[in-house]
Protein backbone atom coordinates (compact mmCIF):
# COMPACT_ATOMS: atom_id res chain seq x y z
CA UNK A 1 0.00 0.00 0.00
CA UNK A 2 0.92 3.35 -0.98
CA UNK A 3 1.25 5.96 2.28
CA UNK A 4 1.28 9.35 1.79
CA UNK A 5 0.95 12.29 4.11
CA UNK A 6 -1.40 15.09 3.47
CA UNK A 7 -2.32 18.38 5.47
CA UNK A 8 -5.87 19.93 5.09
CA UNK A 9 -6.63 21.63 1.61
CA UNK A 10 -4.24 19.51 -0.40
CA UNK A 11 -4.91 16.89 -2.87
CA UNK A 12 -3.60 13.42 -4.39
CA UNK A 13 -3.79 12.72 -7.91
CA UNK A 14 -4.74 9.05 -8.97
CA UNK A 15 -4.41 8.18 -12.87
CA UNK A 16 -4.85 11.46 -15.44
CA UNK A 17 -8.04 12.66 -14.57
CA UNK A 18 -9.13 11.64 -9.95
CA UNK A 19 -8.18 14.09 -7.71
CA UNK A 20 -8.90 13.44 -3.82
CA UNK A 21 -9.03 16.58 -1.60
CA UNK A 22 -8.52 16.43 2.14
CA UNK A 23 -11.05 18.92 3.07
CA UNK A 24 -10.96 18.93 7.06
CA UNK A 25 -9.67 16.98 9.62
CA UNK A 26 -10.77 16.19 13.07
CA UNK A 27 -9.40 13.94 15.84
CA UNK A 28 -11.75 11.35 14.83
CA UNK A 29 -12.52 12.16 11.35
CA UNK A 30 -11.57 13.19 8.02
CA UNK A 31 -13.86 14.63 5.34
CA UNK A 32 -12.61 14.20 1.55
CA UNK A 33 -13.61 15.77 -1.73
CA UNK A 34 -13.19 13.65 -4.39
CA UNK A 35 -13.68 14.92 -8.50
CA UNK A 36 -13.30 12.11 -10.71
CA UNK A 37 -14.90 11.17 -13.97
CA UNK A 38 -18.60 10.63 -13.93
CA UNK A 39 -17.89 6.96 -14.98
CA UNK A 40 -15.67 6.32 -12.03
CA UNK A 41 -18.20 5.31 -9.30
CA UNK A 42 -17.30 6.53 -5.81
CA UNK A 43 -18.74 4.97 -2.69
CA UNK A 44 -18.24 4.43 0.89
CA UNK A 45 -16.50 0.88 1.45
CA UNK A 46 -18.74 -0.53 4.10
CA UNK A 47 -21.79 0.60 1.74
CA UNK A 48 -20.44 -1.35 -1.27
CA UNK A 49 -19.70 -4.56 0.45
CA UNK A 50 -23.01 -4.17 1.84
CA UNK A 51 -24.52 -4.15 -1.74
CA UNK A 52 -21.75 -7.18 -2.88
CA UNK A 53 -22.98 -9.77 -0.33
CA UNK A 54 -27.07 -8.55 -1.08
CA UNK A 55 -26.31 -9.23 -4.89
CA UNK A 56 -24.23 -12.60 -3.93
CA UNK A 57 -27.98 -13.58 -1.61
CA UNK A 58 -30.19 -12.55 -4.47
CA UNK A 59 -28.25 -15.39 -6.58
CA UNK A 60 -28.60 -17.59 -3.88
CA UNK A 61 -32.28 -17.19 -3.48
CA UNK A 62 -32.48 -17.64 -7.23
CA UNK A 63 -29.99 -20.75 -7.31
CA UNK A 64 -32.26 -22.14 -3.88
CA UNK A 65 -35.62 -20.38 -3.55
CA UNK A 66 -36.67 -20.22 -7.05
CA UNK A 67 -39.55 -22.86 -6.57
CA UNK A 68 -40.37 -21.07 -2.93
CA UNK A 69 -41.05 -17.70 -4.42
CA UNK A 70 -43.23 -19.17 -7.70
CA UNK A 71 -45.78 -21.18 -5.51
CA UNK A 72 -45.83 -18.44 -2.39
CA UNK A 73 -46.33 -14.93 -3.98
CA UNK A 74 -45.55 -12.18 -0.62
CA UNK A 75 -48.36 -9.82 0.61
CA UNK A 76 -48.67 -7.58 -2.59
CA UNK A 77 -50.53 -4.47 -2.35
CA UNK A 78 -53.32 -4.09 -3.84
CA UNK A 79 -53.32 -2.78 -7.47
CA UNK A 80 -52.97 1.28 -7.74
CA UNK A 81 -53.52 1.71 -4.28
CA UNK A 82 -50.72 4.71 -3.47
CA UNK A 83 -48.83 3.77 -6.59
CA UNK A 84 -49.88 5.74 -9.60
CA UNK A 85 -47.84 4.90 -12.87
CA UNK A 86 -46.02 8.12 -12.34
CA UNK A 87 -45.13 6.84 -8.96
CA UNK A 88 -43.44 3.57 -10.45
CA UNK A 89 -40.64 6.10 -11.91
CA UNK A 90 -37.50 7.26 -9.90
CA UNK A 91 -37.71 11.16 -8.68
CA UNK A 92 -35.43 12.20 -10.76
CA UNK A 93 -34.95 15.40 -8.79
CA UNK A 94 -35.09 19.14 -9.48
CA UNK B 1 -50.75 -1.21 -12.30
CA UNK B 2 -48.75 -1.55 -15.45
CA UNK B 3 -45.11 -1.41 -14.86
CA UNK B 4 -42.51 -1.58 -17.17
CA UNK B 5 -40.45 -4.43 -15.69
CA UNK B 6 -43.40 -6.90 -16.45
CA UNK B 7 -44.37 -5.49 -20.05
CA UNK B 8 -43.12 -7.18 -23.32
CA UNK B 9 -40.63 -4.14 -23.65
CA UNK B 10 -38.24 -5.00 -21.52
CA UNK B 11 -38.33 -9.16 -20.85
CA UNK B 12 -37.82 -11.23 -23.25
CA UNK B 13 -34.86 -11.23 -26.20
CA UNK B 14 -33.68 -7.58 -25.22
CA UNK B 15 -30.15 -7.04 -23.85
CA UNK B 16 -29.51 -5.06 -21.01
CA UNK B 17 -26.40 -4.11 -20.74
CA UNK B 18 -24.17 -3.08 -17.25
CA UNK B 19 -20.70 -1.77 -18.53
CA UNK B 20 -19.26 -2.02 -15.35
CA UNK B 21 -21.01 -5.27 -14.02
CA UNK B 22 -22.34 -4.93 -10.63
CA UNK B 23 -21.54 -5.10 -6.99
CA UNK B 24 -19.91 -8.72 -6.92
CA UNK B 25 -20.14 -9.41 -10.33
CA UNK B 26 -17.95 -7.28 -12.38
CA UNK B 27 -17.66 -9.54 -15.24
CA UNK B 28 -21.03 -9.44 -16.03
CA UNK B 29 -21.67 -6.55 -18.15
CA UNK B 30 -24.96 -8.02 -20.50
CA UNK B 31 -28.17 -9.33 -18.38
CA UNK B 32 -31.67 -10.42 -19.88
CA UNK B 33 -34.87 -10.40 -17.59
CA UNK B 34 -36.82 -13.17 -17.36
CA UNK B 35 -39.92 -13.72 -16.08
CA UNK B 36 -39.90 -16.18 -12.79
CA UNK B 37 -43.17 -18.07 -13.44
CA UNK B 38 -46.37 -16.92 -15.42
CA UNK B 39 -47.58 -13.53 -13.58
CA UNK B 40 -45.00 -13.61 -10.84
CA UNK B 41 -43.82 -10.52 -9.29
CA UNK B 42 -40.52 -11.55 -9.48
CA UNK B 43 -38.48 -11.91 -12.26
CA UNK B 44 -34.57 -13.01 -12.80
CA UNK B 45 -32.25 -10.27 -13.83
CA UNK B 46 -29.72 -13.26 -15.89
CA UNK B 47 -26.18 -12.90 -16.93
CA UNK B 48 -25.10 -14.04 -20.16
CA UNK B 49 -21.78 -13.40 -19.39
CA UNK B 50 -21.69 -15.73 -16.17
CA UNK B 51 -24.86 -18.40 -16.76
CA UNK B 52 -24.50 -19.22 -13.26
CA UNK B 53 -25.05 -15.83 -11.94
CA UNK B 54 -29.38 -14.84 -11.82
CA UNK B 55 -30.61 -12.39 -9.41
CA UNK B 56 -33.83 -12.21 -8.19
CA UNK B 57 -35.55 -8.22 -8.95
CA UNK B 58 -38.88 -7.10 -8.14
CA UNK B 59 -40.89 -3.61 -9.24
CA UNK B 60 -40.00 -1.93 -6.01
CA UNK B 61 -43.39 -0.05 -5.90
CA UNK B 62 -45.01 -3.29 -5.51
CA UNK B 63 -44.56 -3.13 -2.24
CA UNK B 64 -42.93 -0.32 -1.63
CA UNK B 65 -45.40 2.12 -3.06
CA UNK B 66 -43.86 5.31 -1.76
CA UNK B 67 -40.31 4.37 -2.34
CA UNK B 68 -38.74 7.62 -4.23
CA UNK B 69 -34.93 7.05 -5.22
CA UNK B 70 -32.87 10.16 -6.26
CA UNK B 71 -30.42 9.91 -8.86
CA UNK B 72 -27.49 12.40 -8.63
CA UNK B 73 -26.43 14.36 -11.69
CA UNK B 74 -23.65 11.73 -12.24
CA UNK B 75 -26.03 8.85 -12.21
CA UNK B 76 -28.43 10.00 -14.80
CA UNK B 77 -25.51 11.65 -16.77
CA UNK B 78 -23.84 8.32 -16.86
CA UNK B 79 -27.15 6.68 -18.33
CA UNK B 80 -28.51 9.65 -20.18
CA UNK B 81 -31.47 9.79 -18.60
CA UNK B 82 -33.37 13.38 -18.99
CA UNK B 83 -37.02 12.21 -17.60
CA UNK B 84 -38.52 9.74 -15.40
CA UNK B 85 -39.65 7.78 -18.22
CA UNK B 86 -36.47 7.45 -19.63
CA UNK B 87 -35.63 4.84 -16.77
CA UNK B 88 -36.72 1.37 -15.60
CA UNK B 89 -36.28 0.52 -12.21
CA UNK B 90 -35.88 -2.66 -10.14
CA UNK B 91 -34.21 -3.95 -6.77
CA UNK B 92 -33.06 -7.13 -5.94
CA UNK B 93 -34.96 -9.77 -3.61
CA UNK B 94 -33.35 -12.08 -0.94
CA UNK B 95 -35.49 -14.61 0.62
CA UNK B 96 -35.69 -15.65 4.33
CA UNK B 97 -37.94 -18.59 3.83
CA UNK B 98 -37.65 -19.65 7.60
CA UNK B 99 -39.10 -16.48 8.48
CA UNK B 100 -41.05 -15.90 5.52
CA UNK B 101 -40.05 -12.73 4.71
CA UNK B 102 -38.32 -11.46 1.65
CA UNK B 103 -36.70 -8.39 1.49
CA UNK B 104 -35.32 -5.79 -1.49
CA UNK B 105 -32.65 -3.96 -1.57
CA UNK B 106 -34.08 -0.49 -1.84
CA UNK B 107 -30.59 0.76 -1.36
CA UNK B 108 -28.81 0.16 -4.89
CA UNK B 109 -31.57 -0.46 -7.12
CA UNK B 110 -31.12 -1.48 -10.61
CA UNK B 111 -31.88 1.52 -13.01
CA UNK B 112 -31.89 0.62 -16.81
CA UNK B 113 -32.46 3.32 -19.86
CA UNK B 114 -35.45 2.46 -21.46
CA UNK B 115 -34.29 3.58 -24.67
CA UNK B 116 -30.70 2.46 -24.69
CA UNK B 117 -31.18 -0.64 -22.62
CA UNK B 118 -27.78 0.36 -20.28
CA UNK B 119 -28.20 -0.01 -17.11
CA UNK B 120 -26.13 0.57 -13.75
CA UNK B 121 -26.95 -0.50 -9.90
CA UNK B 122 -27.19 2.13 -8.51
CA UNK B 123 -26.21 2.79 -4.90
CA UNK B 124 -27.89 5.96 -3.19
CA UNK B 125 -26.18 8.58 -2.13
CA UNK B 126 -26.84 9.51 1.52
CA UNK B 127 -29.61 7.85 1.53
CA UNK B 128 -31.82 6.23 4.65
CA UNK B 129 -33.07 3.38 2.18
CA UNK B 130 -31.79 -0.11 3.56
CA UNK B 131 -30.42 -2.88 1.50
CA UNK B 132 -32.57 -5.29 3.27
CA UNK B 133 -36.32 -3.68 3.57
CA UNK B 134 -38.41 -6.85 4.86
CA UNK B 135 -41.60 -7.92 3.12
CA UNK B 136 -43.73 -10.69 5.01
CA UNK B 137 -44.86 -13.25 2.99
CA UNK B 138 -48.55 -14.52 2.22
CA UNK B 139 -49.08 -18.29 4.22
CA UNK B 140 -50.66 -20.44 2.14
Amino acid sequence: MLVLSRKQGESIIIGNDIVVTVLEVRPDHIRLGIDAPRSISVHREEVYLEVMRENAAAVATADRDAPVLRRTPPARRERGAGASEEGSRPDLGP
Amino acid sequence: MPTALTSDAITGERVLTFEDGIPGFEASRRFVLVELAEDSVFQLLQSLDEPGVALVVTVPWLFFPDYAPELSEMERRALGIECPEDAIVFCAVTLDAEHETIYLNLLAPFVVHAGTRRGRQVILTDSDYPVRAPVRMVAV
